[in-house]
């Protein structure tokens, strides 16, 4: 009987009858990917040099050297320098922790907010659904980038006002630093702009998985809801989030990147490649070292975070799995 | 024998855009210890709804609004949903149409199986995995422990039906309700299943309440047959009692289009003219009159009960419709289904 079903089962069974487990599975199939794995090591470096980039190098990166400025690059300063002497890789490690921790947070924010609208709105339907897709909507509908602008003029200076009150009320230091201002302001942006992506994406998972069969199977086998969510529900979501958070946390640096190129990004003295490149440009015909750099950077960022999410997404996707 | 599951008066409905879809419309049907129910009738016709209203298995935008449903005299429509978890899987297991995808692909099977043993019966996980072991085998899939570590998609779809019905008899249900469980396969482990459930129902006692658009299937496992139209059961009898003597038009219809192996050949396959009402507006008269070749004056005006047919050979033979299709004469078939 059971090589009559061996065989009127499909090839795809014999055929994949070695493999043991998904997730291993994914794993072997993103290491396939040769681009996936070109991509990883950028990234991983790029973490890296987020958090020992700045005990890398011999400068500090606000200090300024005026016997020095606008050097070509050279054994001293591996990448030249820039307009005020500042020694630019060392602008550059420090700024791939600008992006990091930027790309980190704004994502973790959104990815939150996206959580809880998402599902939210997937699993009590109705009213709210209705609320929060329209929210979404209204929110992508706005240019992003001009939301962030309006975002960062309209509330700085109060925001900036109320943590002077608050000093002056608390005499507690914290609220002197308005470099926090400008970085909550950015991720709050990056946030507001990212959340609907998550929101959507994890509202529509949460309705076709509870629709699926084998949580209508696991229900009436009498399986709780809380198991039923965290064993049947959620991994069945991963795959799609783990490839869209990928893609977001590169698209977050980007867009960190546009702010400061267009001025609304984190305050001056930290290294942004956005302000960097922005920079950059406006001496790029005799100092084109000073916008290769961060230009490069930012392109091998974003190009590895999008060969990753690609190989996430075919290393993850139920439709290759076969059946 | 006694009475395990007694279904009285279950009216389920949907709510949509505009008002109600009333799928299933005031349904009593009995099920005895042991016994093999037959649910057939079209697509639509509110089987399924019907059966995943016994244990509240419902979408959201359904709502059951009247009704009984006593298993063993406790009625499961009263229970809150910790109690009700109990039942499913406990006391009534359920198996689905597609069994590709009734399984989550991110589990293996051992774990998957041991689950419901360990919720339902407290095992330890080892017991459980033994235990499904056990199952696996018993439904006929060698090597269970070895392929307890395997997952869903190193499974053909008769193996992947074969592991749904071990999990859904793993805690020994006391009905198990098929839901379409062989539409999805094709014809020969289509009756490898149905064997492997008679042959477990004969074990185990397990009562059966089967569901299927394909009275060949009923004729070869069921005991008692209800054939359900419009969300109502028109008749309901013996299985051979159905098929030697069906009193509803709509079972005789039904019949016609059924191809018999082995019978004379030449008679063409008859089919049920028109289609079956819109379920958003019933009428308050026989809602199969309009496709009824039978039909007469009082069923557009009166929707018929379900009652005992005159010289019935079985006594829990039923049918509702006011005519004794016996004494009329049809001239060609679908004449009332032209309109």
């Amino acid at each position: 009987m059971t090589t009559q079903e061996l065989t009127a089962g499909s090839e795809v069974d014999i055929v994949e009858a070695s493999r043991t487990n998904l997730w291993k599975d994914a794993v072997a199939r993103l290491v396939a990917n040769k681009l996936a794995v070109i991509g990883i090591i950028p990234i991983v470096l790029l973490f890296f040099i987020a958090l020992f980039g700045p005990y890398l190098t011999p400068y500090d990166f606000l200090a300024q050297d005026f016997t020095a400025r606008l050097a070509a690059p050279s054994s001293e300063h591996w990448l030249g320098t820039d307009e005020l002497g500042r020694d630019v890789l060392s602008r550059i490690l420090y700024g791939a922790r600008t992006a990091v921790s930027v790309g980190l947070v704004s994502t973790a924010i959104s990815l939150i907010v996206g959580l809880i609208m998402g599902s939210l709105a997937g699993y009590l339907g109705g009213r709210v659904d209705f609320m929060v897709v329209w929210l979404t909507d209204v929110t992508r509908s706005m240019p992003a980038l001009l939301l962030a602008i309006v975002i960062n003029l309209t509330l700085k200076t109060p925001l900036e006002a109320w943590m002077e009150e608050m000093y002056l009320a608390t005499k507690n230091g914290f609220f002197r630093q308005t470099m926090w201002v400008d970085l909550v302001l950015v991720f709050g942006a990056l946030a507001l702009i990212q959340w609907p992506g998550y929101a959507r994406l994890i509202r529509g998972q949460i309705l076709s998985i509870r629709s699926r069969n084998y949580v209508l199977a696991a229900r009436a086998l009498g399986m709780p809801t809380g198991r039923i969510l965290t064993r049947y529900v959620i991994p069945n979501a991963m795959g799609p989030l783990i490839v869209a958070v990928s893609a977001g946390l590169g698209g977050a640096m980007v867009l960190e990147s546009a702010f400061s190129f267009l001025g609304v990004g984190v305050q001056l003295p930290i290294p942004s490649w956005g302000k960097m490149i922005s920079d950059g440009l406006r001496m790029y015909r005799t100092h084109p070292h000073l916008l290769a750099g961060p230009a490069v950077m930012m392109a091998a960022i974003t190009v590895s975070f999008a060969w990753l999410g690609d190989g996430l997404n075919d290393a993850l996707n139920p439709r290759q799995w076969g059946g | 024998m006694s009475v395990l599951l007694d279904v009285q008066g279950l009216q389920t409905r949907f709510r949509v855009r505009k008002g109600y879809v009333y799928a299933v419309n005031g349904v009593s049907f009995s099920l005895e210890e042991g016994e093999t129910l037959g649910v057939v009738g079209e697509s639509g016709c509110g089987k399924s709804v019907t059966m995943l209203s016994l244990v509240r298995l419902l979408p959201p935008a359904a709502s059951i609004e009247n009704g009984q449903v006593l298993l063993r005299g406790e009625d499961l429509l009263q229970l809150d949903l910790r109690q009700l978890r109990d039942v499913r899987g406990g006391q009534i297991g359920m198996i689905f149409q597609d069994p590709m995808t009734s399984l989550n692909p991110f589990i293996n099977i051992g774990t998957q199986m041991s689950e419901p043993l360990i919720y339902h019966r407290g095992m330890s996980k080892r017991e459980a995995l033994a235990r499904s072991a056990e199952l696996l085998e018993m439904v006929g899939i060698p090597d269970g422990e070895a392929r307890l570590r395997e997952y869903p998609h190193q499974f053909s779809g008769g193996m992947r039906q074969r592991v749904m019905i071990a999990m859904s008899m793993s805690c020994e249900p006391a009905v198990l309700v098929a839901d379409e469980p062989t539409t999805a396969l094709d014809v020969t482990i289509q009756a490898q299943i149905v064997e492997l459930v008679k042959e477990l129902r004969d074990r185990s006692g397990v009562a059966v309440i089967w569901i299927t658009h394909d009275l060949s299937v009923v004729a070869g496992i069921a005991d008692r047959v209800i054939v359900m139209y419009a969300g109502y059961i028109v008749e309901e009898a013996p299985v051979d009692a159905l098929f030697e003597d069906p009193r509803h038009p709509y079972t005789v219809g039904l019949m016609g289009a059924l191809p018999s192996l082995g019978g004379e050949t030449g008679n063409r396959l008859t089919t049920i003219g028109g289609s079956p009402p819109d379920l958003q507006d019933l009428p308050d008269y026989c809602p199969f009159h309009s496709r009824c070749p039978y039909a007469i004056d009082r069923c557009r005006t009166e929707n018929p009960i379900l009652e005992p047919v005159t010289d019935a050979s079985d006594r829990g033979h039923r049918a509702a419709c006011w005519v004794d299709i016996r004494e009329v004469e049809v001239q060609s078939n679908g004449a009332g289904a032209s309109s």
